[in-house]
């Protein structure tokens, strides 16, 4: 659905993406996960064709990013934190000037978007509260049941409840064959029950891109209980991430884990005589966390 | 709504986590067969999960023999053949693990750990009774 291939942009001095290579499989939603100042904006910006990126290039639907047009646009849904909407319009006025723009605008779902979001029709987007105009602004993406929709931090702001609204809003439109959602945010929380496959973008860079099935069963907290004359190795395996001991206990995150006798030997060869260790699932949270440490230690280590 | 009680937690794959619901829903009479099982589109939403990921949990719970289809209907709950002993104990096996660890670290002798499992209060103890024992 969306191919990115050393995609670079730069504004005066600052890389904002940075060749990023990222491909979003259809019929999933990817949710794309970065730090404030990652890149993400701009990642998506650029494969929209609102920003031309510098070098490399998007694929969108099968259409370079720098030549897509209505034939494209007409399937695509985008919706951003910071977008520009015409305030001046009442949501009446404001649907009635979207819909002649999409060929299959969907009235049927359109009228049962707005009993749902709960929109007061005449009232100008001016008016409405932050997530009242994100609903509008969904709504008038979603009504042509877009094949790929794009969100940028669609969230943040919302309160639980139209956070909970969007989410179910736009579950709705996966009915339909060949759906496909690109969502970034810098909040794990908000997305990670919805999310297929995570990738991670840190300082323009892919950082990660893998299903969250896979990250789950790879990512473990495990906690050891030493022996009293233990000592914390200076090196410890390379997939052992944030170890950290306090008194008799040991905490840290493996990620590599695969089943629980190799994690044993792993343990055993670090530590011969211990007694003890639990092994616990994470969420994909927790994981988000650990990774954006790594990051950021990986980060300073570099000049 | 959906007719089988689950409260998502963090950490576990939802995947797992629906199985082992409707699972439990079957084994207390909440779910029965011939029930309608909600479509692929009412999971995700009422569960706010990729569609994806409901997909994936309708179709382990087809192959495990928990649904099966019916024209014009959908999704019907079916009571699967009776597993097998040995798959049974295998499913029983995660919480023995956690009960043993939980219980040597309470310093519990292995006879006091049955005995309380026999005291503990349960309706369960009614359905262990009437089970039948295979082979």
């Amino acid at each position: 659905m969306i191919t990115l291939d050393n995609l670079c942009k730069k504004f005066r001095k600052t890389e904002a993406v940075n060749g990023l290579s990222l491909h979003v499989p259809a019929g999933q939603v990817t949710a794309f996960l970065g730090p404030n100042g990652a890149g993400k904006s701009t990642t998506i910006k650029c494969l929209l064709g609102l920003h031309r990126p510098d070098s490399g290039s998007a694929e969108v639907l099968g259409c370079n990013s720098r030549r897509l047009g209505p034939a494209q646009f007409q399937h695509i849904g985008y919706v951003s934190e910071n977008m520009e909407l015409p305030l001046w319009m009442s949501v009446q006025q404001f649907l009635d000037y979207c819909r002649p723009l999409y060929p299959q605008w969907d009235a049927t779902f359109e009228r049962q978007m707005l009993q749902q979001f709960d929109l007061p029709l005449q009232t100008k987007l001016k008016d409405l509260s932050r997530g009242m105009r994100m609903k509008a602004a969904l709504l008038s993406s979603l009504a042509y049941r877009p094949k790929l929709v794009v969100l940028d931090e669609p969230f943040s702001g919302l309160d639980p409840l139209v956070r909970d609204e969007f989410i179910r809003g736009l579950l709705e439109l996966t009915e339909q064959e060949g759906w496909t959602v690109f969502v970034s945010s810098h909040d794990i929380e908000e997305v990670q029950r919805l999310a297929d496959r995570i990738a991670i973008i840190n300082s323009g860079k892919l950082a990660l891109d893998e299903t969250s099935e896979s990250l789950q069963t790879r990512f473990r907290a495990i906690e050891v209980i030493l022996p009293d004359d233990a000592k914390l190795p200076t090196q410890l395996p390379a997939d052992w991430l944030h170890a950290e001991q306090a008194g008799r206990t040991l905490r840290f995150i493996s990620s590599r884990y695969a089943e629980p006798e190799s994690l044993a030997a792993a343990i055993r060869l670090v530590f011969p005589s211990t007694p003890h260790h639990e092994v616990r699932p994470m969420s994909l949270r927790e994981i988000f966390i650990a990774l954006a440490r790594t990051y950021r230690l990986e980060g300073k280590a570099q000049p | 709504m959906l007719p089988f009680t689950l409260q998502l937690q963090d950490g576990i794959p939802v995947s797992d986590q629906i199985l082992a619901a409707v699972r439990k829903a079957m084994l207390t009479g909440q779910l029965r067969a011939g029930d309608e099982f909600p479509s692929v589109r009412t999971l995700s939403q009422e569960l706010r999960i990729s569609p994806t990921t409901a997909h994936k949990v309708v179709l382990a719970l087809k192959d495990s023999g928990y649904l099966g289809s019916r024209p014009g209907i959908g999704m019907v709950v079916t009571a699967p053949a009776k597993a097998s002993l040995t798959e049974r104990l295998d499913q029983l096996a995660p919480t023995c693990r956690l009960l043993l660890a939980e219980a040597a670290e309470l310093n519990l002798t292995f006879d006091e750990v049955v005995k309380a499992l026999r005291r503990t209060e349960s309706p369960a103890h009614e359905l262990l009774k009437a089970a039948k024992p295979v082979r």
